[in-house]
């Protein structure tokens, strides 16, 4: 991994010299909040605020997205195709824990048929990561593996130092956006600023949750009928929030609208296993009757069906579920419970 | 071509089985999908009514029947409402076949039990006639169908031609209540009337697909007979909407139903969670 | 906060209810409690952060604390309008739910933060409240705190919005709406949902077109307000859960005001009160029949 030096100067270049520049800005409604927005110059960026209220996944998966649209002729449909290809984009300051989101839902939409919309715009972004100083206590990445500084997921990970910003080059993508960049070989003394500055911020989240042990996914599986789940979630709304503002949630709808008795489109929409309406049937049956049981889904589906199947939890620790839920449902400590409940039982069998 | 265009159908034929089951038989309109494609019995598409959506069926008709596929519906929602708006000429949009299939190569040279009640017939059906299509690979074929009214079953001509032919023993039943004056099938339940018309699980597989209460007490009269639950397969239809493993939808436990269904081993079912 | 824990002990361990619907300290300040075990009741708080609805629990369609058995809920004056609004709509019956109502000092803003009550701390539905003495309750506690610091910014909004031109009202409307991703979250926390099938989810016709475009966003979100115009109790859980903070509680006071001036009618803690829309009086003004 190469570092580089990045003067506040060369970034604010770097920056004007990309069509689309996507970065935390504060929040119109709330000064003490930021949201990913499009940015003209780096002024812009507010730097070191509040982890964004919603993650990167939009700019991948849109809440709306048209798949296609269509128009019926006299001689049958006529289908218009998307383009797969998306505009060039680059992110900047993007928080680790959102640059690792993307990598792990790549495994989702990669499962033998690829997803060319997801990965259209997977491939023309360009990822500037951010050390993270903006966590609180519901911050847990640590617990999944990840951390303030994980390098995961971005194609240049910044860390801010005296005048500037240690780069560390992660793939030849980020190679390639600092090439027309006038970045400089670090010092000695600014990477060890950037080693402190990482060290601390590992620190500040290290104790906010247990970290998961490995075979966790396994005791969730065989404990899909544990009492527990009965009243894990009573104070949840069943409102979704949390799937909306999380950066792994990917489940989605398909639905057609029609403009014209001729014209229409066929459009992919966010969706979530929290409203009942996700697994209802047409018979008006629903596998999953209440909340308790759409509430395991999102736990299981994240800690024990998607690291079966694909190896990897999906979550990043993020805890914008937590900050987003107005019946103060808890992910850190919901896992907090069920991890000490895992390892109770494995005393238990031990002995 | 991105993974959620569908391809373009057109509807060459409709049948109507019962008042609310509608069967579309359907040709693609590029001549090279209609000349390459290819399917297993048991796997399932996304058959779209555009400006209404897209809805899951089974492919019902066989692999061994090329150029063209069939699907059956009941009208009950949006889309399967819109599907029955059109006629003869018309356009849908078809995805697929996607998920796994019956084991029809591993069937080969054993005895056959097919059981379905009412619509479940659909997916069995393609799997009888891709046997039927191979008839001298296999050994005995039994075939127990019923639905709640005489009314209610499906695919008549179909079930008038298979209980004319020697070589398989068609068993048709209807619920208690359900049979007219000149009904001269069974009139008996499904469990009931498996354990009637089977009488052995020797060296055969069951292919069963229905109402989950059917399989419910179908299950356990096949485990009496001695079919071991390794050679009962069954179709799951969970709510899907990409079919493709993506979308979320259709999880039962760790098990995507799209992807690694829709058929599964009464084996498998046991060791799901019971959340389907 | 003793009387409360002690009344929800007595409550749980006389078996009058099987669980305490409360307030408790929460990793992110106070959460809604469910204490189904006596011993618990030491849990509960009751401060000025409490903002949560918890009436919003009572909700039918909420099967899984339905199957907990008999509640008793804490409420604000302002909370139990939603609980008179179940009954008023047949939702549940008054016997069946044991209310602990809390004489109230404001709430505010957020439950996670724990500052002092002043005009900008204080939730701006507090300004002018009428319901600070509960009238509906089994149970009442507390002594009537002072009144709160108005925080007026909401009342200053809704004024700016009055102001507007049509064309700028609907301007600023479609920047609110143009972020709504029709994730329902509004409808989910709110007490006065309970349709068993909402309006947005019916295909057969389909009324709304399901994906978060603006004119759909525009005809869920007006056509939800609607359906609260004289129903809606301001508890702003809808603005509360909405993962995109569309401020829909500023709507639902616009609307709130129209329903005060056409028919005089305040949303009350009396459930024997009609809603001006629920009624069909010879009464009603025709003048919109022209």
């Amino acid at each position: 991994m190469t570092q580089r030096f990045l003067s506040h100067a060369d970034l604010a270049a770097l920056v004007a010299a990309h069509k689309r520049v996507i970065a935390p800005v504060r929040a119109k409604d709330d000064a003490r909040q930021t949201d990913y927005l499009p940015i003209q110059a780096l002024a812009d960026a507010a730097l070191g605020a509040a982890l964004p209220r919603r993650s990167l996944k939009e700019y991948f998966l849109p809440p709306t997205e048209v798949l296609l649209s269509y128009r019926q002729t006299k001689e049958g449909v006529e289908i218009k195709e998307v383009p797969t290809q998306a505009q060039p984009q680059v992110i900047l300051f993007a928080s680790p824990c959102d640059a690792a989101a993307l990598e792990v839902v790549d495994k989702v939409m990669d499962w033998q048929y690829r997803d060319e919309l997801w990965f259209g715009r997977r491939e023309a972004t360009t990822i500037v990561g951010l050390l993270c100083s903006s966590m609180d206590s519901s911050c847990f990445c640590s617990a999944i593996g990840l951390g303030p500084d994980s390098p995961r997921g971005s194609d240049v990970l910044l860390t801010q130092v005296e005048g500037g910003y240690l780069a560390q080059v992660i793939t030849p993508k980020g190679e390639a956006l600092l090439a027309h960049c006038a970045a400089t070989e670090a010092s000695a003394a600014a990477v060890a600023q950037a080693e402190t500055a990482r060290k601390q911020a590992r620190e500040k989240v290290e104790n906010n949750a247990p970290a998961i042990p490995n075979e966790f996914g396994a005791w969730l599986e065989e404990n899909f009928d544990h009492p527990a789940w009965k009243t894990m979630a009573l104070r949840c709304h069943g409102c979704g929030a949390c799937a909306s503002v999380c950066p792994t949630c990917h489940c989605f709808d398909i639905v057609d609208e029609h403009d014209s008795s001729e014209e229409g489109v066929r459009r992919r929409n966010w969706d979530s296993c929290q409203t009942a309406k996700f697994t209802l049937q047409a018979s008006g049956y629903n596998p999953r009757q209440s909340q308790s049981e759409r509430f395991r889904q999102r736990i299981q589906h994240k800690f024990s069906i998607y690291p079966k199947r694909f190896g990897e939890i999906l979550c990043t620790g993020c805890g914008r579920c937590c900050r987003v839920c107005a019946g103060g449902m808890n992910l850190p400590e919901i896992l907090g419970g069920l991890i000490a409940l895992a390892k109770k039982d494995q005393g238990e069998s031990g002995q | 071509m991105n993974i959620y265009q569908p391809h373009l159908m057109r509807i060459v034929e409709i049948t109507d089985e019962t008042v609310d089951t509608r069967t579309l038989k359907l040709e693609f309109k590029a001549p090279e999908m209609a000349r390459e494609f290819q399917f297993s019995a048991g796997q399932f598409g996304e058959y779209s009514a555009f400006g209404e959506g897209e809805s899951t069926f089974c492919i019902a008709s066989s692999p061994t029947r090329k150029g063209y596929i069939e699907c059956s519906f009941k009208s009950t929602g949006k889309v399967t409402q819109a599907l029955r708006r059109l006629g003869v000429g018309d356009t849908v949009g078809f995805r697929g076949p996607y998920g796994n299939h019956f084991p029809i190569e591993e069937m080969k040279g054993h005895s056959v039990v097919f059981i379905a009640g009412g619509i479940g017939l659909a997916p069995v059906r393609c799997a009888i006639w891709n046997v039927l299509d191979l008839r001298d690979q296999f050994k005995d074929v039994t075939i127990v169908y019923g639905a709640r009214t005489v009314g209610d079953l499906v695919y008549k001509r179909e079930l008038e031609e298979w209980s004319r032919r020697a070589d398989l023993r068609l068993c048709l039943a209807v619920d208690p209540g359900g049979e007219t004056p000149d009904w001269k099938g069974e009139v008996a339940r499904i469990p009931s009337a498996v354990e009637k018309a089977v009488t052995t699980a020797e060296d055969t597989f069951a292919i069963l697909c229905g109402p989950p209460i059917m399989i419910k007490f179908t299950l356990p009269v096949l485990a009496k007979l001695g079919f071991a639950a390794e050679r009962i397969y069954t179709t799951l239809e969970n709510r899907m909407k990409c079919g493709l493993g993506k979308c979320g939808r259709c999880n039962i436990g760790a098990t995507y139903v799209c992807k690694d269904g829709p058929v599964f081993t009464a084996a498998e079912m046991g060791r799901m969670p019971q959340e389907f | 906060m003793k009387e409360l824990q002690e009344l929800a002990a007595k409550l749980l361990a006389d078996g009058a209810v099987q669980v305490v619907l409360g307030y408790e300290e929460g990793p992110r300040g106070v959460r809604p409690a469910f204490i189904t075990d006596p011993a618990q009741a030491g849990r509960l708080v009751f401060d000025a952060r409490c903002v949560q609805n918890l009436a919003t629990y009572l909700n039918p369609r909420r099967k899984h604390i339905v199957q907990l058995g008999k509640p008793a809920v804490v409420v604000k004056g302002c909370d139990a309008r939603a609980i008179a609004g179940l009954v008023r709509e047949r939702q549940i019956a008054r016997a069946s739910v044991v209310v602990i109502a809390m004489r109230c000092g404001g709430v505010l803003q957020r439950a996670e933060e724990n500052a002092a009550l002043s005009s900008e701390t204080t939730a701006a539905r507090c300004a002018g409240c009428d319901a600070r003495e509960p009238k509906l309750y089994d149970y009442i506690l507390g002594e009537l705190p002072p009144d709160p610091p108005v925080n007026a910014s909401r009342a200053e909004k809704i004024a700016l919005l009055e102001k507007m031109t049509p064309a700028q009202r609907k301007s600023f409307w479609d920047e609110e709406l143009s972020r709504c991703i029709r994730c329902h979250a509004c409808r989910e926390a709110c007490p006065m949902c309970f349709c068993v099938q909402c309006t947005a989810e019916r295909a057969l016709p389909q009324w709304i077109d399901p994906s978060p475009t603006l004119h759909a966003n525009r005809a869920w979100q007006m056509m939800r307000v609607l359906h609260q115009a004289g129903r809606c109790v301001d508890c702003l859980e809808c603005e509360r859960a909405c993962p995109e903070d569309i401020p829909l509680g500023l709507f639902a006071r616009y609307i709130a005001g129209a329903v005060e001036t056409r028919f005089g009618y305040k949303a009350c803690d009396d459930p024997a009160v009609p809603a001006p829309l629920g009624v069909f009086s010879t009464e009603d003004g025709e003048e919109f029949i022209r």
